[in-house]
């Protein structure tokens, strides 16, 4: 308990958090804006000839479950982001300015320590998760009836979605607590968890595209396996036909975290500091 | 004598025992063994490479030994219940994030050790760094930085003291500070171990060395022991235009005379005045009588010589 007390004040203590906090604020809006723009254009209905498989899709992204559960997840993607490189700043800040020494001589239990900072990148995670959602329940609201839909406040597979993202924003945030562990240096870690996690996705869409053309559509299933992916299913408020379910992508993420925060803690416990 | 058959007490002593540490192509530590006293200074000395820190490192469980046991009060570090209220140490000059304040770093660790946080601005105190307590860490001096380390050190009262070149980026009114702190901290019975390369300073600071040199210990004792051990006592600088003849009268009193290249003579097994004596009995005259006592510094070149450099 200390221990994670030392780390939050820590943070606290530095300005990394307030600057991460205003560089999320203008992404959340821009994706409102996406989010807005695309709710009105599936609620417009002219959406010219398609398959039936495309309208069957349409109907289920139209759907309010789905409608709702987007708006109240606005800023996920960038969210996310964010939350990855505090986790990894977490970890590696400690190396940057050589505060390792003074951590494990206060506690040489390294893995309390590791435990502590995976707690207090999950509490950072959980905060910015509580304002961007109280944002969204305004803003999404707003935006439901605008384009004709109730607020949809009572629905719970928007509350569902709500409550899934919570475990997207925890689940990043050991995720970049693992990848600084693994990768020390400061830059190194944030470039790599950047790339992974914006290259990774747009990169992996293309691979999985051009192979499921190739070797036919089971390949779309692979894209579980792209954490930044699997997270974006993880949240869609209703199964999309032609899509893996949700509930797998909650398991690939929770398989991610559990992976980066063991082999980084027992990584962690191993090596010599100096 | 019924009741005073208690065990010695180990209290603050720091014991290591066949402490060995082989990285990848260099043994950095080769079995070494010696022991720290409490209520004393001891000087940790050895050339640059000789591996004092990772010494230190493994001492406080930072770096994990291939062979050996390093203990404290007779606990390994990791072991210890409280650590931070039984060990103070100073390992590098710049450890703490430059965008946090002086009193913020301690907060933090009195936050993880439990201690309240008032010992953050009473070890600020002790320091003498309260002006500066909410300045950023990025904008103090070198000196300062090294304040603020022994602060940390002693947020937690610690019997133990482990300190790794203290002295380095300190001015010399600096020096002298941390000379008198460290001083009085050993006269309060608390051990303190400081590594050094500055041997001047260690020699007025010292009670006790341990040399190393190549990873491997060369000698250990008090200061006047370790220097006694190794000259045949004092030495006589001689400065005369009548070399010779001074020569035939001392070889006489059977002492040992050499001459260095500037044709000064350096006599042993005679004091000064005697050599006085012998020059103006034999109406020798006579440009410089010094008498040389053996520092640190030549004992210390001696004992190290040809295990210093890179390996």
């Amino acid at each position: 308990m200390n221990l994670v007390r030392s780390e939050l004040l820590k943070i606290r203590t530095t300005n990394t958090w307030w600057i991460f906090a205003l560089i999320t604020l203008p992404l959340w809006a821009l994706t409102l804006l996406i989010n807005w723009l695309q709710a009105d254009a599936l609620t417009s209905n002219n959406m010219g000839e398609l398959s039936a498989e495309q309208a069957a899709q349409f109907e289920a992204a139209a759907s309010p479950d789905a409608l709702s559960s987007n708006l109240f997840t606005t800023g996920q993607f960038f969210g996310l982001l964010i939350v990855m490189l505090l986790g990894i700043i977490v970890v590696t800040s400690e190396f940057f300015h050589q505060t390792v020494t003074t951590t494990f001589l206060t506690s040489p239990h390294r893995t309390a320590v590791m435990v502590a900072k995976l707690v207090a990148a999950g509490v950072l995670a959980l905060l910015f998760w509580l304002v961007t959602t109280a944002l969204n329940l305004v803003a999404g609201s707003a935006v439901l009836n605008a384009v004709g839909v109730d607020s949809q406040l009572g629905n719970d597979a928007a509350w569902r979605a709500i409550g899934l993202n919570l475990l997207a924003y925890l689940l990043w945030a050991v995720f970049g607590v693992g990848i600084g562990v693994l990768i020390r240096s400061q830059i190194g870690a944030t470039v790599t968890g950047i790339l992974l996690y914006l290259g990774g996705s747009i990169g992996a869409i293309f691979v999985i595209a051009i192979l499921a053309d190739r070797w036919g559509d089971w390949i779309n299933n692979l894209q579980l396996l792209v954490p930044s992916l699997a997270s974006s299913l993880m949240v869609t408020g209703a199964d999309i036909p032609g899509n893996p379910p949700r509930w797998a992508g909650a398991a690939v993420l929770i398989g991610y975290a559990v992976v980066t925060g063991v082999v980084g803690t027992l990584l962690m416990r191993r090596r010599d500091i100096s | 004598m019924t009741d005073g058959q208690r065990s010695p007490t180990s209290d603050g002593q720091i014991v290591v025992s066949g402490l060995t540490k082989q990285y990848k192509n260099v043994r950095a530590v080769n079995d070494l063994s010696f022991t720290v006293e409490p209520g004393r200074v001891t000087g940790f000395l050895g050339p640059n490479g000789a591996g004092k820190t990772t010494t230190l490192r493994m001492l406080l469980n930072l770096v994990t030994p291939t062979a050996g046991t390093a203990t404290i009060s007779g606990h390994r570090y990791a072991d210890l219940a409280d650590p931070l209220r039984h060990v103070g140490a100073i390992l590098e000059a710049s450890s703490a994030h430059k965008g946090r304040t002086g009193i913020n770093h301690l907060r933090v660790i009195c936050a993880a050790a439990g201690l309240p946080r008032e010992r953050a601005d009473a070890a600020l105190e002790l320091v003498g760094l309260t002006p500066a307590a909410k300045r950023k860490f990025k904008g103090y001096s070198l000196g300062m930085k090294q304040r603020l380390g022994i602060a940390a050190a002693m947020l937690g009262d610690p019997r133990v003291l482990i300190l790794d070149e203290p002295a380095n980026g300190l001015d010399p009114e600096g020096i002298r500070w941390m000379r008198g702190f460290l001083k009085n901290l050993a006269h309060e019975g608390r051990t303190v171990l400081v590594s050094s390369h500055l041997l001047s300073e260690m020699q007025l600071l010292a009670d006790d060395v341990v040399i190393i040199a190549a990873g491997q210990l060369v000698r250990q004792g008090p200061v006047e022991q370790v220097l006694g051990s190794m000259a045949q006592g004092a030495r006589v600088r001689v400065r005369t235009p009548q070399a010779e003849a001074l020569t035939t009268a001392l070889k006489a009193q059977s002492a040992t005379v050499d001459t260095d290249e500037h044709g000064v003579l350096l006599v042993s097994g005679v004091d000064a005045p005697a050599i006085g004596r012998a020059a103006l009995a034999a109406g020798v005259e006579l440009h410089e009588l010094t008498t040389e006592r053996p520092d640190l510094e030549r004992v210390f070149l001696e004992l190290t010589a040809g295990k210093a450099g890179i390996r």
